[in-house]
């Protein structure tokens, strides 16, 4: 094998649980500590992270023989449990990391104090996160999306009090029943088709009896529903807004990645197992559909809701339906928009959510229905007086004011931020010059349609809003806010103006990705004829493992 | 191509400047930038002259044909000399203007960015790049209107103008994304050599419908004008600005941009035509009846800009001159009328024409200056208005695409002139001539100072200059925009003032009598009537907006997620059922799946037998478990007993050890829950709607359904012919490179050993939430006091002397308890034992460790929380801590030998590094499992058991509580 | 026996979807047990039933006797990750009801 580098890529499941059993050593009353350990090995996982990015990036070069694929336990697939590290879970695998840096910044402010074993469960969310974006082994992407909810169940509990116990009960119960699905989908795939590697999963689907094949289908639909359910597919995803209104705010900063795993494994296996053969383009309309109504529910939701919470968990929803959409639109171009999308979505959902916690400090909740109401009944306004004379803002509100301008403009996709790129990018790939000569699917139609709506949608409701909380209510206290809970907020914003610049780059990435994932055969040959180590590992032919 | 950033970076650096309490700083700055960026494109000019085009491209998204590409052709170049030359003028202006207090930098820096999205507008070569930019002037107007935030008739301005011109924005994206798939590309260049595929393209409607939509907004054309009058509320300087030169010219600008592109067709005319028309009337009849004079500003901005899209609409080569001319003027001369406004408001405190009255002798140069600019508006000879606005008669006489609204333009186009004479005359009689105003809120107004007045001098003198020597001036600048935008098709025109007696000098004249006879008529009911014009009064397009806006993105919106979304429970467990279901059931009943049915041969009848009781069991529990919970508890228990046997039964030992031990431990947890349940006795619900017996007969079917699907499912699955399974594998392996003979624990702790390690991270997590919940907990008020047993036995240690209270518990538990005592030590030899031959024999790490655990928890029962305690100290979470690290680093230790994560050493055992301890670094993983789950589970049971101890302390406070009281 | 088993399951699952969608917390804790026996008998059925076939690897039998170990260890792990999550939810009822007062899934007593 390739030496210490290729260890790496067991790294960013390794990191997080050393991290987590060391810190269960120290008592609660220790929390610098606690808090330096949490700091160092999420620093280290993003390191690693961005280390195995580059190295996925160099292995696409001819004449590198970084393979990535790591057998665990060195039994040669499918019999072992393999690890993947393709251009995706790489690429997922840095934005996690990328998020929870500042997530957890952003806690030791305050949050981290709020209950016990905040940093345990915190990696140990990192690793379900990192687990199920490496695994190629379908039980074992199972067990690991169990540590991931189970860690969010502990955080989403994380400082207690009614509504977080209210919300964590139906969180939990849903996500039980998702897993009782998951369990059935998968028992029945292995039943059918004898194997759990999703590589050989892949080839054996190829050849099965009709009898086998519609069990094996029916298996896939119901593990689908389990994903669907992660992703917050309506009418799948009641729970989500109000799981996620009632986080904590670093938390939920974290969740923001958290409903991009349903989204991951369905694009992962759909464009696996059912990319092309007998059972070819299985169940992409559900997810089409799906994902327009999804759509449209966020959309309405984020015009009803008046909590600012509410609001960003429903703009979680349009994300996620609007990438499903575009991904069962099955275009490639659209696909790889629908990944730009993907991070653009996630880091300005994670940046607002803790944003907002910071607005919210000094707010009083009736402001929000008078603000409506006056606009309903306008009229009133013209009484007041005019003096013509701008009021200077304290520093805070500017600074908060230009981050909340900043998720407006991010969230219903207006230039200049990476929102609008990444908007442009699908619908160009959907009636844009991407599809000059073809015509024009009704379906696309449909999705721009929707894509287009909820971004006016986010604009309404994200101006009123920001004028409720910024300008008619300034005469509240202004928020007490720790640099070390700004700088967070920025540093992702700042991440999606980079992102903007470079989207060039981005974009090419995106697109490479896509390829690959639409053509499944490089993946399961590099699974299927990783070797074990200490057999000939230097006779490894170059360019093996270009997933 | 600096032109563009500059304004961004001066803008950022005055947005530096936030603090400083200097006014003159910013002006400068922004003024400095103004010009240097009128000097650039100055400089420009030689290259663009006679049809010239500068190109500059950054490769940005090429893949998607998005580039960074800046494109200065004639017609861009004079737009920009008009964007940043007025701003300039403005900058100058507002400096004086806005108050000591303003925080001006703010200002000054939205005014610079604003600036140059416009500029970016104006010069982006890539029609997408062209939007972001638009997007950016739609978003910088929202803060520059909104600038006094704290006027709730600023904000709604604001919101207004945002929300409008941003569904444009949206739209006209759409129409661009359509004319890149017709073109291909998004470049400008290609699509304006494209016209023809465009036009012939069967998409060409919805394209320019799309687009038009975007330009219509931004350039206030009806039915989307309402919002500029609202948008008034800005501080002169931006008004000025935005519905002079740039905000409204946007829309015009991209009509004349695209025009060669898409013009030319009967939808074209029909669409562009009629808004133009429609809104040319509107607006000037509308100004006519303003109070406020920017309101009368606005309206005749409005209806000039409707003149400019009337004439595009027309598709004439001869109308597109026109059309680019009275752009220019239009610019120059509204620019200075606001800046007139702004000065009278200034000087007087009041924009009501009702009050305002004379000024003539208070302000004579402000005055002479503002009658040249509204002569000039209403086209009078001699002045720049005049040339454009005959332009505009002749046009309007010809015919282009005969139709009803063709012929009635002379007619309609004559009356509109009136109209602006009409509202010019007013503006300027009723304000500056007249008695001396009364009542003024600011005494004696003066002349403002020198360089306040100076854009407006400048302006004016434009307007002069142009319209005397109209070929001399801007003939040679406006020939380089006509060239850029026709190219070929450039007509012949000329620009002189005198073209003999024709139609459309008389229709001027008509316009001129017919404009001053309507104002004398109009003029006493004009000085008295309300704000509004007569008829439409009462009909305002901002509140039309605003409600329709409030009805759908709120109250049908809330209705909606009302009706579309739940926040309970149980119809999201009922979706979620449904939908697993569905996807079982519908992918087998589309592909035609048929379930053989089974034939009750080959049934063990003593299996047949348990799972009978078994099935009892299960729907027993599901009966009881509301009323009688722990009827429900040990009927559940049953249940997993039959489980248990099953397993046995299957030859599956492993599996029934572990259900076993987990099932002592789960109903050990769920009792001592039970105890924090309310109570709940049984009555006859005869009390229960029908609707909610329709929901349990609904979810009584949903049940059966799933029961039958699942039962099918199942039976089809195990009737399968048992594919080649990877099982053989791992048979074949387990001992000869396992080194187990207990295929199951191998697979565990070696072959799949990375579940395992997830597993029991999931167990401690679990642990550490439990515990942390449990930390919080406060139980109901209801369930605070003892139990009726504990009170009763209490009373009875009481009543007796010689006892002290909780004795007759230990009476009680006496027996068991020392058995349990004693029990200890067994259990544990017994888990060592289940641990140590887990590698080949049933057992292994987790079920050892959960009898571990029993064995503590045992003792918890036999002795008591405090008892145990007291004797025996364990620290779950260090053995916890210690489990997960061993794990984690038995698996580290294989990359010491280069091998991957977990590889376990047993299987090359011809390493001469470990002795021949079968399974050595398995077995090292399993104790990190075993420790772990004691760990967690100790952990879980004594977070729960210790509720009760608190709850004592609980109680006792509040009796001394009492007692104190 | 299959039938039987399969039978086992389905009328299992039955009363756990009843169960699950009943209005008390500790209605759908149990359902949810329920649920889970049934998967996990479910998972160890997909590998194909054999009774008394030898458990354990001894020298000379051949492989074909077994029962296939794989599904054993996945309900293995399954077991013992249901045995977690019941435990939380449980806990998390508790403290629900504690919170909120009543016992209902949704913190407060529906109008019937």
């Amino acid at each position: 094998m390739t030496g210490w580098q290729h260890h790496l890529i067991v790294a960013p499941v390794l990191i997080p649980l050393a991290a987590a059993a060391l810190l269960l050593f120290f008592d609660e009353r220790r929390r610098v500590l606690k808090a330096m350990i949490g700091i160092v090995s999420t620093v280290l996982l993003a390191g690693v992270a961005i280390a195995l990015f580059r190295l996925e990036l160099s292995a696409s070069q001819p004449g590198n023989t970084f393979n990535g694929v790591y057998l665990l336990g060195n039994w040669p697939a499918p019999f072992g449990i393999v690890l993947v590290l393709d251009r995706l879970s790489a690429l997922m695998l840095v934005l996690t990391a990328i998020l929870a840096v500042p997530a957890l910044v952003y806690s030791l402010a305050r949050w981290h104090a709020a209950g016990a074993h905040f940093h345990t469960l915190f990696q140990l969310l990192l690793m379900g996160l990192s687990g199920a974006f490496l695994t190629g082994d379908l039980f074992n992407l199972f067990v690991f999306f169990e540590v991931m909810l189970a860690a969010s169940y502990g955080l989403l509990l994380h400082g207690s009090g009614p509504l977080r116990v209210k919300a964590g009960l139906h969180y939990i119960a849903i996500n039980l029943a998702a897993a009782l699905l998951f369990l059935i989908g998968v028992s029945l795939i292995y039943g059918t088709t004898g194997t759990l590697n999703m590589a050989d999963l892949a080839l054996r689907i190829a050849d099965l009896e009709p009898r086998s094949r519609m069990l094996m289908e029916a298996g896939a639909g119901v593990l689908g529903v389990a994903f669907l359910i992660k992703a917050g597919m309506w009418p799948l995803n009641f729970w989500l807004p109000t799981a996620y209104s009632a986080a904590a705010a670093p938390v939920a900063g974290i969740f923001a990645i958290m409903s991009k795993v349903g989204i991951y494994v369905i694009l992962r296996l759909s464009l696996l197992l059912f990319g092309e053969g007998a059972s070819g383009g299985f169940g992409l309309h559900v997810i089409l559909f799906g994902g327009m109504a999804t759509v449209a529910f966020g959309t309405i939701g984020v015009l009803a809701s008046q909590a600012l919470g509410r609001l960003a968990g429903f703009s979680v929803l349009v994300s996620s339906g609007t990438l499903l959409a575009a991904l069962g639109l099955g275009n490639g171009a659209v696909t790889a928009g629908a990944l730009f999308y993907l991070v653009s979505s996630t880091l300005t959902i994670s940046a607002f959510f803790m944003l907002i916690e910071l607005v919210e400090r000094g707010q009083d909740a009736g402001a929000s229905v008078l603000a409506v109401t006056m606009e309903a009944y306008g009229d009133v306004d013209e009484e007041e007086p005019e003096d013509e004379v701008g009021i200077a803002m304290p520093g805070t509100i500017a600074v908060l004011g230009t981050c909340f301008a900043a998720c407006g403009i991010l969230l219903s996709g207006l230039p200049p931020l990476s929102g609008f790129v990444a908007k442009f990018a699908m619908l160009s790939g959907m009636i844009g010059s991407g599809t000059a000569g073809q015509a024009l699917l009704p379906a696309s139609w449909w999705v721009v349609l929707f894509v287009i709506l909820s971004g006016l949608a986010a604009l309404i409701a994200m101006t009123r809003a920001g004028i409720r909380t910024f300008w008619t209510s300034m005469e509240g206290t202004v928020p007490r806010v720790l640099v070390m809970e700004v700088a967070p907020v920025l540093l992702l914003l700042s991440l999606t103006l980079a992102l903007t610049v470079n989207a060039g780059p981005a974009m090419r990435y995106m697109d490479e990705t896509v390829k690959i994932l639409n053509t499944p055969i490089v993946y399961i040959d590099a699974v299927t004829t990783a070797r074990r180590a200490g057999q000939e590992a230097s006779e490894q032919p170059d360019g093996e493992g270009q997933d | 191509m600096l032109l563009v950033l500059l304004p961004f970076a001066g803008s950022l650096a005055a947005a530096m400047l936030l603090s400083t309490a200097s006014r003159i700083l910013p002006a400068w700055l922004a003024g400095g930038v103004a010009f240097v960026c009128l000097a650039i494109t100055a400089w420009f000019y030689p290259a663009v002259v006679g049809g010239g085009v500068i190109r500059y491209e950054i490769e940005w998204l090429p893949e998607f044909g998005l580039n960074f590409t800046l494109r200065m052709d004639g017609f861009a170049w004079m737009f920009s000399m008009l964007v940043s030359g007025i701003g300039f003028l403005v900058v100058v202006y507002a400096r004086y203007y806005m108050s000591e207090e303003d925080p001006v930098p703010r200002f000054f820096s939205f005014l610079l960015a604003f600036m140059g999205a416009m500029l970016g507008i104006v010069v982006s070569g890539n029609v997408i790049l062209l939007s972001i930019f638009w997007e950016l002037t739609s978003i910088f107007s929202f803060l520059l209107i909104s600038y006094w935030h704290q006027n709730a008739a600023a904000r709604d301005g604001a919101r207004m103008a945002l929300t409008v011109t941003g569904i444009g924005g949206f739209s006209m994206l759409v129409g661009f994304l359509l004319l890149g798939h017709i073109v291909g590309s998004y470049d400008l260049d290609r699509i304006l050599a494209a016209g023809d595929q465009i036009r012939a393209h069967q998409l060409y409607l919805p394209a320019i419908i799309f687009i038009l939509i975007g330009a219509l907004t931004k350039s206030a054309q009806f039915p989307f004008h309402f919002w500029l009058p609202n948008a008034m509320a800005a501080p002169t300087p931006v008004s000025a600005y935005l519905h002079s030169a740039t905000m409204v010219k946007a829309g015009v600008f991209l009509l004349v941009r695209l025009w060669p592109a898409l013009s030319g067709t009967y939808e074209w005319f029909w669409l562009v035509g009629a808004a133009g028309i429609v809104t040319l009337v509107l607006g000037a009849y509308f100004a006519m009846f303003q109070q406020d004079l920017k309101g009368l500003l606005a309206y005749s901005t409005i209806s000039h800009l409707g003149l400019i899209t009337t004439l595009l609409s027309l598709g004439s080569p001869l109308a597109a001159v026109a059309a680019i001319f009275h752009m220019i003027n239009h610019a120059t001369f509204k620019a200075s009328l606001f800046m007139a406004a702004g000065i009278i408001d200034h000087e007087t405190g009041t924009r009501d024409l009702r009050r305002l009255s004379g000024l003539f002798r208070y302000l004579p140069i402000t005055a002479t200056l503002a009658m040249v600019a509204s002569a000039a508006m209403a086209g009078v000879p001699l002045l720049n208005g005049f040339l454009s606005k005959e332009m505009f008669f002749a046009e309007s006489v010809e015919t282009h695409a005969d139709s009803i609204l063709d012929r009635i333009l002379p007619y309609v186009a004559t009356v509109a002139g009136a109209f602006s004479v009409a509202y010019s005359l007013r503006f300027i009689h009723t304000v500056f001539f007249g008695p001396p105003p009364t009542d003024l809120p600011k005494e004696k107004p003066h002349e403002p100072p020198h360089w306040m007045r100076f854009p407006m001098e400048f302006l004016v003198f434009a307007c002069l200059v142009v319209g005397i020597v109209p070929s001399l001036s801007i003939g040679p600048f406006l020939h380089t925009a006509v060239v850029a935008v026709l190219g070929d098709r450039t007509p012949q025109y000329s620009l002189a003032v005198w073209h003999g007696i024709n139609t459309p000098l008389i229709m001027s004249v008509i316009a001129l009598a017919g404009g001053a006879v309507l104002y004398f008529v109009l003029k006493d009911y004009l000085a008295r009537c309300e704000d509004g014009p007569p008829l439409f009064r009462h009909l305002r397009g901002q509140r039309i907006f605003e409600r329709i806006l409030v009805t759908l993105s709120w109250k049908w919106a809330r209705w909606m997620e009302a009706r579309f979304g739940t926040r309970n429970l149980q119809p999201q467990l009922r979706l979620v059922t449904a939908a697993g279901f569905l996807a079982g059931f519908l992918p087998l009943y589309l592909s035609g799946f048929q379930p053989e049915l089974p034939s009750p041969s080959s049934v063990d009848p003593a299996f047949a037998m348990i799972w009978l009781i078994g099935m009892f069991l299960a729907i027993g529990a599901a009966y009881q478990a509301k009323y009688h919970r722990l009827a429900a508890l040990v009927l559940l228990g049953g249940a997993g007993l039959v489980t248990c046997a099953t397993f046995i039964w299957l030859s599956a030992p492993d599996l029934a050890i572990t259900q076993l031990l987990v099932e002592i431990v789960t109903t050990v947890l769920i009792l001592l829950g039970l105890r924090w349940l309310p109570k709940r006795e049984e009555k006859v619900d005869d009390g229960i709607s029908f609707a909610a017996r329709m929901r349990r007969f609904r979810d009584f079917a949903l049940a059966v359904v799933c029961g039958v699907g699942m039962f099918l499912i199942s039976y089809a699955v195990m009737t399968l012919p048992v594919p080649d399974a990877i099982a053989n594998y791992f048979l074949e392996r387990a001992y000869s490179e396992g080194g187990g003979r207990n295929v199951v624990n191998v697979i565990l702790v070696d072959f799949r050993g990375f579940d395992t390690m997830g597993e029991i991270a999931v167990l401690g997590v679990v642990a550490l939430t439990v515990f942390a919940l449990l930390r919080r907990f406060r139980p109901a008020p209801d369930s605070i006091e003892i139990p009726e047993q504990q009170r009763i036995q209490n009373a009875f240690d009481d009543a007796s002397p010689d006892r002290s209270e909780g004795d007759t518990v230990r009476d009680y538990l006496l027996v068991p308890s020392v058995i349990m005592q004693w029990l200890f030590p067994v259990i544990i030899t017994l888990a060592v034992y289940i641990f140590m031959r887990g590698h080949d024999l049933p057992g292994g790490g987790f079920s050892a460790g959960i009898a571990m655990a029993i064995a503590f928890l045992l003792q918890y029962l036999a002795g008591g929380t405090r008892w145990a305690e007291d004797r025996l100290r364990i620290l779950p979470l260090r053995w916890m801590g210690f489990g997960l690290l061993m794990a984690a680093a038995t698996g580290i230790g294989s990359w010491f030998f280069g091998y991957p994560f977990l590889t376990s050493h047993s299987q090359y055992l011809e390493f001469p590094l470990i002795g021949k301890v079968p399974a050595a670094t398995a077995l090292l993983f399993d104790l990190g499992v075993f420790s772990l789950v004691v760990g967690a589970t100790v952990l879980i049971l004594i977070a729960l058991a210790h509720q009760s101890i608190r709850m004592h302390r609980v109680r006792a406070l509040e009796t001394t509580r009492t007692e104190e009281t | 026996m299959e039938l039987v088993l399969a039978a086992g399951i389905g009328i299992m699952t039955a009363s756990g979807v009843w169960l699950i969608l009943r209005p008390r917390t500790y209605q759908v804790i149990i359902g949810l047990s329920l649920l889970s026996y049934a998967v996990n008998l479910f998972i160890f059925g997909v590998g194909g039933l054999k009774s008394n076939a030898p458990p354990i690897l001894e020298d000379g039998i051949d492989i074909s006797k077994f029962a296939d170990p794989v599904p054993q260890a996945l309900v293995l792990t399954a077991i013992v990750i249901g045995f977690a999550t019941t435990a939380l939810f449980l806990v998390v009822l508790l403290a629900s009801r504690g919170l909120t007062g009543t016992d209902h899934v949704d913190g407060r007593e529906q109008p019937k």
